[in-house]
């Protein structure tokens, strides 16, 4: 994928002014992603999913989640997502039962392999979702996830 | 909080493995003191990942990243001395980072 395909995927830096204004992105350092941060208040991962644009995400066999099975920890369970899509840009991950379902999102340049690892915390057992984007379009995966000691409150 | 961000960047093959530690409370907002008071919430909002100085993955976090997050990622086509840094902010406006150089494996 061309640098400038990238850029025009994720829309004009004119629409990221108001992020360097807010001190959100540092002016230079920025790769022209937008990031709806009113997914991350919303309180349900439908909203969450309607407000990431991924609502219609189609289910796809080509993303990788590797989560445990149990997590005796709620307030740190390592999980590892690779996306076998080509030309994913972004990842998003969604814990549907925590008070605040979406977790994170990364943006992938060419340069990087669309893959992370990383600790979540998970306030009680919940189906876990990846929301994986290419081209445009969202593909999703999900696994269930059984925790035993909640990791949001005390 | 004030212990350093740790990166450690090892190429593998043709590739390169980079490793993250943000030292952060990661607090949720969610928990409250013994008072019974929310505790307000301070989290990373956002992490960029540099290579020779040009971002190539820019995160968006929520408070549902763990305390002191540990991220781990892939970039394609990295040698020995490229230099890769990351860059945090939080809600609060904190911010922290570090820089290395790829080293063989």
């Amino acid at each position: 994928m061309l640098r400038r395909d990238f850029l025009q995927a994720f829309g004009s830096a004119t629409a990221l002014a108001p992020l360097v204004a807010a001190g959100l992105l540092s002016p230079g350092t920025a790769m022209a992603v937008t990031v709806n941060r009113a997914a991350f208040d919303a309180k349900t991962a439908a909203d969450a999913l309607r407000l990431i644009g991924a609502a219609s995400a189609e289910s796809s066999r080509d993303i990788q989640l590797k989560a445990p099975e149990v997590a005796e920890n709620g307030a740190a369970v390592p999980i590892e997502v690779i996306s076998s899509i080509p030309g994913t840009t972004r990842l998003s991950v969604l814990i549907d039962k925590n008070p605040l379902p979406l977790a994170l999102q990364f943006n992938f340049a060419p340069e990087a392999a669309a893959r992370f690892q990383a600790k979540l915390r998970m306030a009680e057992s919940s189906r876990l979702r990846v929301v994986a984007t290419a081209g445009g379009k969202h593909y999703t995966v999900f696994r269930e996830v059984k925790v035993t000691v909640g990791g949001c409150g005390d | 909080m004030s212990d350093p961000t740790k990166i450690r960047a090892t190429v593998k093959g043709s590739d390169g493995e980079v490793r993250i530690l943000i030292p952060h409370v990661m607090e949720s907002g969610q928990r409250r003191d013994p008072s019974g008071q929310l505790l307000p919430a301070q989290y990373i909002t956002s992490v960029i990942l540099s290579l020779n100085g040009r971002p190539v993955i820019e995160s968006a976090l929520g408070t549902a990243v763990s305390t002191n997050p540990l991220f781990a990622f892939q970039l394609l086509g990295v040698k020995a001395g490229d230099k890769v840094s990351v860059a945090w902010t939080d809600n609060k406006g904190q911010k922290g980072g570090a820089e290395a150089s790829f080293s063989a494996a």
